[in-house]
């Protein structure tokens, strides 16, 4: 047990430093029940990290209004861009010759996000001690945490599926306006529902008040 | 256990209080238009807040003992108060005494020896030695009249390269600098505004607004022939709604259209150098219905101190602004009791008054600022002049009346930090939503902070560094003598 409790910080740590010996790790030496439960923690703090986040960083930096700050939608907007990435890495990659699977991916996504959690998170607190001009450093570690993060998804993703690089970096992209078009389907796809549901219940007002 | 229920009893007997207190806190809706008074605060929602102004008499034709008045679409106020209407349905300019008397009327000048009247004038302004200008609309002509009603000169029929052969002169709004210069806000004139040198001759246009260019529109313009170019909507800058001049010369104008900005302050040379300062640009209201659409700003009066107001003629509502560009107050509306318009079409400052003209009813509103809006003018006067304490002093008295005025707190904030009050300061600056001042504020705060309490911080850090180094050096030596013990 302790070993495993050790393992749970250890083992991200020393992916998102040494992401090729850590991503071929993940994909072929690593408990997959392991991995899986650390990726599924790491969302969590990270969810958790948002939500602190917009509540309680500095005012300088945080100009976010607090009446309209809800928890439930701040989890939202870190578990649905995972998820989409996910899935359409996943329906890309099957059809471009791709060795991973969708577990792998998942994990390999999760991962990649630990510098944005390990970056974020103590700049709530530090947030509160600086003056406007140190708001720099905060934007700078801030894009820092970005580019470290694509650079692991990028890494992941070559690993993963056993790309070539030129191939990686065009699955990214592809990737991406994938994930636009699922966007896309699913606000289609709600609008319409909205759209029929509407329709129902208008009908059954009409016959209500006739009847 | 017993700790816990008395924790929820205290819930309960708190959140009592609570409701109580909100019972009693009500906001009463009254008739006398004194609670119907409303702000934007920093996230740009609706606040309510205390009137400003309240409406206090409505000055008529048959107040003055004259003939009604008649779409009067203009007017203005000169230094000692007294107000000039142009009564353009029936050719006239009243005037009135700062007590609203009646005074005199001018409903014609001599023109050589004969006999010359207005026909559908539509802007006045009085300089400051009582000259008066008058926008003769349908005379196509600037009429200048000195303060006895003798007729100066006339402008007419400007002839340069600048302008189109068929061009027709429609002044319709006037200023004049102190060095005689006339600006016209002509109709159709998209160019900015017209300059007029002392003698009268055309010299240029001034502080033309930028075309506003609808992307989508601007996309089907590239796809389209030239047969249908020729058929759709020029892309053409938006016209000037109306103008006044504040002392030092410059001059504030308002565009109708809700462009980037329909509140411009313009130099000598025409650039806009409006001071955007505060939470929202100067824009009349923020919140709008898609049908009713944003407002329609159509006259800008400059007061003392760098305050401005603007009206608005859609809703009918008047927004103060200070020199910074902070929303101070809004009053005014559409309606049919006493402080609300039909029409309302130029509003003018006199003193502490704020007077509005209607044209559909012919009629000035007039409104008298609250001890609230006094409070908040005065504070935003001694910040204007540099008296940072009495502005404080003032502006805690504003928030004290109307604590959703985030602005007032900035002031507060401003004075605490001369005090070398600076964790207080940070907190106004806080409430303020000033990230500047409050940065300020902080930093010295910390300094403060850091200095008082450097030793035992320093010696903290110091055995901290210590301990982690003692621990690192002690496992390395446990393992080592493990690992030697496996060997």
């Amino acid at each position: 047990m302790q070993a495993l409790s050790k393992q749970l910080y250890q083992y991200p740590l020393h992916l998102i430093f040494h992401p090729f010996d850590g991503y071929w790790e993940l994909k072929y030496e690593r408990n997959q029940r392991n991995s899986l439960l650390i990726a599924f923690m790491i969302l969590v703090l990270l969810v958790i990290t948002k939500i602190l986040h917009a509540q309680y960083s500095g005012f300088l930096i945080n100009l976010s209004n607090p009446k309209y700050l809800n928890s439930l939608l701040e989890m939202v907007y870190v578990i649905i861009p995972v998820l989409f990435w996910c899935v359409a890495n996943w329906s890309l990659t099957t059809l471009m010759d791709g060795e991973g699977k969708f577990s792998e991916i998942f994990m390999s996504t999760c991962f990649a996000l630990v510098p944005l959690l390990l970056i974020h998170f103590p700049w709530i607190w530090l947030s509160l001690v600086i003056s406007a001009q140190e708001t720099a450093f905060y934007y700078f570690s801030n894009a820092l945490a970005v580019a470290w993060t694509v650079y692991l998804l990028f890494v992941g993703n070559m690993t993963v599926h056993q790309y070539t690089p030129a191939k990686t970096v065009l699955t990214m992209l592809l990737t991406l306006v994938a994930m636009a078009f699922m966007a896309f389907l699913c606000l289609l796809f709600f609008s319409l529902v909205q759209q029929i549901v509407s329709f129902v219940v208008t009908i059954y007002q009409e016959l209500v008040l006739r009847g | 256990m017993r700790r816990s229920t008395w924790k929820k009893r205290k819930s309960i007997i708190m959140g009592m209080i609570c409701l109580l207190l909100f019972v009693q806190e009500a906001p009463y809706v009254s008739a006398d238009g004194k609670t119907d008074a409303y702000h934007y605060s920093f996230w740009g929602d609706a606040v309510p807040s205390p009137a400003a102004y309240e409406a206090t008499t409505i000055i008529t034709g048959k107040k003055l003992n004259t003939t009604p008045m008649k779409e009067p679409s203009d007017m203005h106020v000169t230094a000692n108060q007294h107000v000039f209407v142009l009564d353009s349905g029936n050719g006239r300019i009243i005037e009135m005494d700062r007590n609203f008397k009646l005074v005199r009327t001018i409903d014609s000048f001599e023109q050589e020896g004969k006999e010359d009247h207005f026909k559908n004038p539509q802007g006045l302004y009085v300089t400051e030695k009582g000259h008066l200008l008058v926008a003769d609309s349908d005379n196509q002509r600037v009429v200048h009249l000195d303060e006895q009603g003798k007729l100066v000169k006339i402008v007419s029929e400007p002839k340069s390269d600048l302008l189109k052969e068929d061009f027709q002169f429609k002044p319709m709004r006037i200023v004049m600098d102190k060095g005689e210069r006339i600006y016209v806000m002509a109709e159709g004139v998209f160019d900015g505004f017209m300059e007029f040198s002392a003698d009268g001759t055309f010299s240029s246009f001034i502080g033309a607004n930028r075309v506003q260019v609808d992307p989508v529109e601007y996309l089907w313009k590239r796809f389209a022939t030239r047969e249908q170019r020729s058929q759709m909507v020029m892309f053409t800058p938006t016209e000037f709604t109306n103008l006044d001049m504040d002392e030092e010369g410059f001059i504030y104008a308002t565009s109708g259209d809700r462009g980037k900005d329909p509140v411009k302050k313009l130099n000598a040379q025409g650039t806009d150098i409006l001071r955007r300062e505060g939470y929202q640009t100067p824009q009349g209201d923020l919140m709008y219905t898609q049908e009713a659409g944003p407002s329609r700003l159509i006259d800008v009066d400059v007061g003392d101190s760098d305050m401005y107001s603007v009206l608005d003629s859609s809703k009918g509502r008047i927004f103060t602004y200070n020199g910074d560009g902070y929303l101070l107050h809004i009053f005014g509306g559409i309606g049919n009791r006493l402080g609300l318009f039909n029409t309302p079409v130029a509003l003018e400052r006199a003193g502490d008054r704020m007077l509005v003209l209607d044209k559909a009813l012919g009629e000035i509103t007039v409104f008298q600022t609250t001890e609230y809006g006094r409070t908040l003018h005065e504070a935003v006067r001694s910040y204007y002049n540099g008296d940072e304490d009495q502005s404080s002093v003032l502006f805690a008295q504003a928030a004290e009346m109307n604590a959703n005025l985030e602005y007032a707190y900035a002031g507060i904030g401003k004075a605490l930090l001369r005090q070398k009050e600076y964790a207080d300061s940070a907190k106004y600056f806080k409430r303020s939503m000033e990230p500047k001042g409050y940065s300020k504020a902080f930093l010295l705060y910390r300094k403060e902070l850091m200095r008082e309490h450097f030793s035992w911080m320093m010696s903290g850090i110091f055995l901290a560094v210590a301990a982690i180094v003692t621990v690192i050096i002690v496992r390395r030596q446990k393992r080592r003598t493990t690992n030697a013990g496996i060997k």
